[in-house]
């Protein structure tokens, strides 16, 4: 919007053309929002977020109806289809994509989350509208076929399209245009899960990987209207219906112990899987990336000809494996299945997102020890339910590396607080088994493999940030009243000669005393004046001692040295710190 | 927008001028309405869609159900609930399907899921208590039942929680469960129509298999008032008659059983038993002391045999010296005493015949607990033993 000319500027053509009067006011209106009140643009920021969310909301419901529509086409109405439809459809389906995907939307490849990273860090916000009409074509044949994927990531990426190009159009400036792309993202999450908390978290976790109150607003505000605007279509039911949890006895959380190491493992194994086998994939000549999503689908109908379970998303079975219907063998066996399956979709290039088989494979895992315990240990009374809710919050945890995201994904998809303690046990274990033996999260190493260098939004989170008290020295500085006689100054400053004098105001303020002003005060007056009368500099910028290095940079300036003092009490001195001490510090950090 | 001309920052459309992003702006909102009204069309038609493929499915269930193939109701049932995932009737007709098939412990988790929506419904619980009995989950299949008796009964609610109860009193005496069975039968006769004869047999029946013998004869009386000549009113009034030991009663009302009927083995085995304890009771009133001496040598005669023949079976002479077992101590005393036992001195020694017959029962039922129920005569008399003074 900066760049909007208004009539009245000096690049405003000489003379308009015919303005009606009503447009005419809304004209400065419109200027004044445009860039020079910030605040109007802040305040129209989150109007526009929530039109994103609205636009988002439809789009998701278009998706998902066209989605199920295509599965309904291909795969027929039943559960079980038909072994003809189980292998064609997937495989038809995938060579399909994988025409598309080369040939007619190249963009529409890859990541959604990545996409929409790339989009913040490196293209300012700029996400082609061809990429999402080429990520809706493309997943709604992919998963409408069978390949074991799901909407989310898309609906995520279609989001942040669209909240691009809706900025674009209406001339934001560039620091919205850049923050617009995750407030879509939000919207396009949400509105796929059903979650809006789970969505802002996850986008928060993983997109920005700060708080920024500037967009935390505009982000809340898209994931809700779009989520309502999504249940306005689709019905405020929940993804799955969450049976009624508990967990009966403390001792049972041995069990959620097992849970999380298992989802731990899976997780290690699918990602080693991806780190192993997706570079070298990708190296095989261009021509075979036509054909992979078919051999994917192949091979994915293969399974399922015993298996019909692992096409898809799985929204429906996940529904199943809650409600106890499988027993604990099938549950281990889909899950292993599942995970070959979502490997083979997402290591042929097909577009479709990760969500929903982590789900679903969090689900079967959780499932089977919750089966296994009930069928073995009846006594501790767990229910299977339960024990799957949890697994879909410690797969993700371990696999996608969101721990606050699965923990609250769990809250709000089950409606209630029981499964908390279990869920953040399990989820922290398997997370810190991922962490161990994993370094890179999923999305910092398929961006890597990539060959962009995303900001890794875990490294940042595990970064420890440097502070004043790393820096400053304690005990340096000799500290002087206003009414100390210039004399016994000098006397104290003899015995430290490298200690600098500050001056402590009667109001907690604090001032830098030259000590050759107070040798020449003291040369030049025969009556010892206070060292008040030394010209003392200031008053000086304070720091604390847990504000960050970069902060005190800033706040040194042209200063000589500058006082740390106490947060409770300011008249107290906690140390010195100068910019040397600065710099020092980041050298040293820089070469651990 | 084909007249529209950009010209800096403002877009002129039929001969005005308007500023850009208003035009944007205003845009967006026209075409967020057509993707709002695309979106509803497209919507609508998908559930349409949906609800009749759910429908078709649920009705192809409901044929399969019909016709006995639960297997391939099952499917159908699934693949209906996988378009409507919350339909309730449709949760309950797969669960259904589900323990038809013996699968309970899915069938389970949907009524559960079903029962935490709706706690009251007696639908509900009474498909958990059917599947908690068969899964011989005692407890919690009378909860079920229970619950179900005092749920929301849409359709005919008397009758149904009648039927409910009647199937928990099935449920327990088949379990064995005699002692919860009493008050829940009681609680059926109690609550069953005395003009709604079918009801009154199948209370006094469930009565019957309770013991609840006295209680069981009134409700066979009951319906005998109004329909006299019924054929399973006659035999359980008999069986209850002979299990009070009102045998002359029982007898009475076997004899008004049809001939078909009366051959029935177990009317059959109860009247014959009957005329026998009848036939060789000493204490019968109005026969004559002879005939009190006679039937008492008999029964002391019948039940050395019994003895005899039971110690054969253990492996044991009756006549060892000296008498180890019951059965052998009973012996030699029943030889002991019998010189003071002959007829003539019974004839004329008449307080001697409940000595005598005392020790005729004690050997039959030291028989009994040896060798098992007796048959025949001896059954008579063990039963007679059992029951003294019933057949007065």
């Amino acid at each position: 919007m900066s760049e909007t000319t208004a009539p009245t500027g000096a690049t405003a053509p000489a003379q308009p053309p015919v303005l009606p009067r009503s447009w005419a006011s809304f004209r400065t209106f419109w200027s004044a929002w445009s860039g020079r009140v910030s605040l109007r643009e802040d305040q129209f920021f989150l109007l526009l977020a929530v039109l994103i969310g609205v636009f988002s909301g439809l789009a998701v419901v278009c998706f998902r109806v066209a989605i199920d529509s295509t599965q309904l086409g291909l795969l027929g109405s039943s559960l079980s289809p038909s072994i003809l439809r189980v292998l064609l459809a997937p495989t038809l389906g995938g060579l399909l994509v994988g025409f598309l995907m080369l040939r007619v939307f190249p963009r529409a490849q890859g990541s959604g989350v990545n996409r929409t990273k790339a989009a913040v860090y490196i293209w300012n916000g700029y996400i082609p509208f061809q990429t999402v009409i080429g990520k809706f074509v493309t997943c709604v044949l992919a998963i409408g076929s069978g390949q074991s994927l799901g909407p989310e990531d898309p609906s995520l990426q279609m989001g942040a399209g669209i909240a691009s190009a809706i900025g674009r159009r209406l001339n934001l400036s560039q620091e919205k245009i850049r923050l617009i792309a995750p407030v879509g993202a939000a919207a396009g999450l949400a509105a796929a899960f059903n979650a809006p908390i789970s969505a802002v978290l996850f986008v928060i976790e993983e997109v920005i990987g700060t708080w920024s109150g500037g967009v935390l607003g505009a982000i809340v505000l898209a994931a809700v209207s779009s989520v309502v605007t999504m249940r306005s279509f689709l019905g405020a039911d929940a993804l799955f219906r969450v049976p009624e949890s508990r967990v009966a006895r403390p001792a049972e959380l041995l069990a959620y112990v097992v849970l999380g190491v298992a989802g731990g493992v899976a997780s290690l194994f699918l990602l080693k899987w991806i780190e192993y086998a997706r570079p070298r994939l990708e190296k095989l000549p261009p021509r075979t990336r036509y054909f992979l999503p078919a051999i994917a689908g192949l091979l994915i109908g293969i399974i399922a000809i015993w298996l019909p379970q692992v096409m898809g998303a799985g929204y429906a079975i996940i529904d199943q494996a809650l409600h106890a219907q499988f027993t604990w063998k099938l549950l281990i066996v889909l899950a292993i299945f599942k995970i070959l399956a979502t490997g083979f979709s997402f290591l042929s290039g097909t577009p479709g997102g990760l969500f929903a088989p982590t789900l679903f494979i969090g689900a079967m895992l959780g499932g089977a020890v919750g089966a296994f315990e009930q069928h073995f240990f009846p006594s501790l009374g767990g229910t299977v339910g339960t024990f799957a809710l949890v697994g879909m919050g410690t797969l993700f945890a371990g696999f996608l590396r969101t721990p606050i995201t699965s923990v609250f994904m769990v809250v709000e998809l089950s409606g209630n607080y029981t499964a908390i303690l279990p869920v953040m046990f399990s989820t922290m274990i398997a997370y810190l088994i991922s962490r161990k033996y994993h370094k890179a999260p999923l999305f910092d190493m398929l961006a890597r493999q990539d060959g962009i260098m995303l900001p890794s939004i875990e490294e940042q989170r595990e970064q420890v940030a440097l502070v004043v008290e790393n820096a400053m020295r304690v005990d340096a500085a000799i500290i002087l009243s206003p009414d100390d006689r210039v004399a016994d100054v000098l006397i104290r400053a003899g015995a430290k000669p490298e200690s600098p004098l500050l001056l402590r105001g009667r109001f907690g303020d604090w001032r830098w005393v030259d000590r050759e002003e107070v040798k020449r005060l003291g040369s030049e007056s025969s009556e010892n004046p206070a060292v008040a009368d030394a010209n003392p500099k200031g008053p000086l910028p304070t720091l604390f001692p847990d504000q960050s290095l970069e902060e005190a940079l800033q706040a040194v300036g042209d200063w000589p040295l500058l006082p740390v003092v106490n947060r409770a009490d300011l008249s107290k001195l906690e140390g010195v710190i100068t910019l040397s001490d600065v710099l020092r510090s980041f050298r040293s950090k820089s070469t651990v | 927008m084909s007249e529209a001309e950009t010209k800096n920052g403002y877009v002129v459309f039929g001969g005005r001028a308007y500023p850009r992003e208003a035009v944007v702006f205003v845009s967006l909102v026209i075409l967020l309405l057509i993707f709002l009204g695309l979106t509803a069309f497209v919507a609508r038609s998908y559930h349409k869609k949906v609800h009749v493929l759910a429908d078709n499915w649920f009705a192809q269930g409901e044929a399969e159900s019909q016709d006995g193939r639960s297997a391939n109701a099952l499917t159908d049932y699934r693949n209906a609930l996988a378009f409507t995932p919350g339909n309730p009737k449709f949760q309950f007709h797969l669960a259904q399907a589900l323990a038809a098939t013996g699968r309970a412990e899915e069938a389970r988790s949907y009524l559960m899921n079903l029962l935490s929506e709706s706690p009251g419904s007696g639908e509900v619980n009474l498909e958990l208590a059917r599947v908690a009995a068969s899964q011989k989950h005692t407890l919690e299949a009378v909860r079920f039942y229970q619950s179900a008796i005092y749920g929301e009964w849409t359709k005919n609610p008397i009758n149904t929680r009648w039927n409910v109860r009647r199937e928990l009193c099935e449920f327990l005496l088949d379990h064995n469960a005699a002692t919860q069975a009493e008050p829940e039968v009681i609680a059926l006769a109690d609550n069953t129509p005395s003009d709604d004869v079918p009801q009154l047999k199948t209370a006094a029946a469930l009565l019957l298999r309770a013991q609840l013998w006295t209680r069981a004869l009134d409700e066979f009386h009951t319906v005998l008032e109004s329909s006299r000549h019924d054929p399973d009113a006659l035999a359980g009034a008999g069986a209850a008659a002979f299990n009070l030991a009102q045998y002359p009663r029982a007898l009475g009302y076997f004899d008004r059983l049809s001939r078909d009927r009366r051959e029935d083995p177990n009317v059959s085995a109860m009247a014959d038993t009957a005329r026998r304890i009848l036939a060789s009771d000493p204490f019968l009133i109005g026969i004559s002391l002879k005939e009190k001496a006679l039937r008492t040598s008999r029964a002391l005669t019948e039940a050395q045999s019994r003895v005899t023949q039971c110690s054969q079976e253990k492996g044991q002479a009756v006549t060892a010296s000296p008498a180890s077992t019951s059965l052998q101590q009973l012996f030699a005393t029943s030889r002991q005493m019998e010189p003071d036992w002959t007829v003539r001195n019974l004839e004329r020694h008449p307080e001697r015949v409940v000595s005598v017959m005392d020790l005729a029962f004690q050997m039959e039922d030291a028989a009994a607990q040896s060798c098992g129920q007796p048959q025949g005569q001896d059954r008579a008399l063990w039963l007679l033993g059992r029951n003294r003074g019933g057949a007065q």
